[in-house]
């Protein structure tokens, strides 16, 4: 039993008054990614259903929290009694399930932010919780008793978007991937607007963030993709010029699904050039000459792949 | 700073902010809670050259900078970044 994060945020939110006082700044809707694969060990979950539990409690701040499960996850673990207890016993009790077919992990954002929205009105935040952290560590720990920093600082500084950093050491294969991939490949299609994002964060990929009604609901009116929807909602952000915030959760990591394998960071920073390329021709369609300028960038695109899968070889392979 | 032993319990926290600009001639501190005033909120250079001000906040999140000899300065330990009105990049503290 570790109770220390939930303690510690109750503390907070009753030292803030916030319990008696709500106010007229709407309520905050968490969103939980449930892990697509099934851990062996349940405390990292268990930890953030801790979480999830207090949050559904202090229901004139929170809405009822929604937990998206992957169909694929749920079958995969019909025979899984660990699985169905905890779905049962947890993940029911404290938050609302919404169970969705989707080909990759921006899609079940697509579709719980989606119903969240449905829910939500106009001065409401909405808060995306990943489900696949280390939590039940002491770092974990440090980080999940932040997290509810992000939808605050929407809600008390009128912020469209708030993005939650993690800290990772130089050569960890995220930071590589967003060095060497996202950035590079950013500041090749979207120049502009990749050095806008970098002044906010170093982690334009992140699971973590917090995000406001009124830009919810034009991103959810934008082209949705499958991965990779995080560069996409600061990308929009500084084209219409939103209020973009980052805060530290601490240092984390994912768990061990693979995540850390050099085809998974290829695969990752080939993602980032495909979603990329399809939100440059969706914007420049309409101007003479674009394929000309296409043709262009998607020469030196390849090339930053190309270099960026070089350097994942020599690090990661 | 003391409160009354029957009024209600402080919803401020003291907290300290340090800047290191040892080559400065001024220093103050700017934010939402003095309504971005540069003159509000000096801070004081120590004898290691570091300026130094510790102020109370309310419980929440709040918006701050360093004016540097009259330059708009990012806090590097801040924990997060925002932008202010006017539209500037500034720094963030949460306070519990």
């Amino acid at each position: 039993m570790k109770p220390s994060v939930t303690r510690k945020l109750a503390t907070r939110a009753k030292s803030s008054g916030r319990k008696s006082a709500p106010g007229p700044s709407g309520k905050i809707h968490p969103v939980v990614i449930y892990p697509y694969r099934q851990p062996e060990d349940y405390s990292d979950l268990k930890l953030l259903y801790q979480l999830i539990a207090r949050l559904n409690r202090e229901k004139d701040v929170y809405a009822r929290p929604l937990t998206v499960i992957d169909r694929k996850t749920h079958f995969a673990n019909e025979d899984n009694k660990s699985f169905r207890e905890f779905r049962t016993r947890t993940v029911a009790r404290h938050s609302d399930i919404l169970d969705t077919w989707g080909v990759d992990t921006c899609q079940t954002w697509y579709s719980g932010l989606g119903a969240a929205f449905e829910r939500g009105g106009p001065e409401d935040v909405y808060w995306l919780i990943p489900g696949d952290f280390n939590y039940g560590t002491k770092m974990g720990q440090e980080v999940l008793s932040r997290l509810h920093d992000l939808p605050e600082i929407c809600q008390e500084l009128q912020q469209d978007l708030c993005i939650g950093e993690i800290a990772t050491d130089h050569n960890n294969s995220k930071q590589l991937i967003d060095t060497y991939g996202t950035f590079a490949l950013l500041y090749n299609w979207f120049p502009t607007e990749a050095q806008a994002i970098r002044e906010y964060t170093e982690r334009p990929r992140s699971e973590f963030f917090a995000v406001r009604h009124g830009f919810l609901r034009e991103v959810l009116r934008h082209r949705w993709f499958a991965y990779e929807q995080t560069v996409v909602m600061l990308l929009h952000a500084v084209f219409d010029n939103k209020h973009i915030s980052r805060f530290f959760v601490g240092n984390i990591s994912d768990l061990p699904t693979g995540r850390d394998s050099l085809a998974s960071a290829m695969q990752q920073v080939d993602r980032t050039e495909r979603v990329l390329k399809l939100l440059w021709k969706e914007r420049n369609q309409p101007q003479a000459g674009w394929s000309e300028q296409y043709r262009v960038l998607e020469e030196r695109s390849e090339q930053v792949r190309r270099t960026a899968h070089v350097i994942f070889q020599n690090l990661l392979g | 700073m003391s409160y009354s032993r029957y009024g209600a319990p402080p919803n401020t926290r003291a907290v300290n902010f340090m800047c290191i600009a040892p080559e400065a001639q001024h220093v103050t501190m700017v934010g939402d809670f003095n309504q971005w005033s540069p003159t509000s909120h000096p801070m004081k250079q120590m004898p290691d050259k570091t300026w130094l001000i510790m102020v109370e906040l309310k419980h929440g999140h709040h918006r701050y900078a360093f004016l540097v000899d009259g330059q708009l300065t990012l806090d590097p330990r801040a924990m997060g970044v925002a932008r202010n009105d006017q539209n500037e990049r500034v720094s963030l503290v949460p306070v519990s």
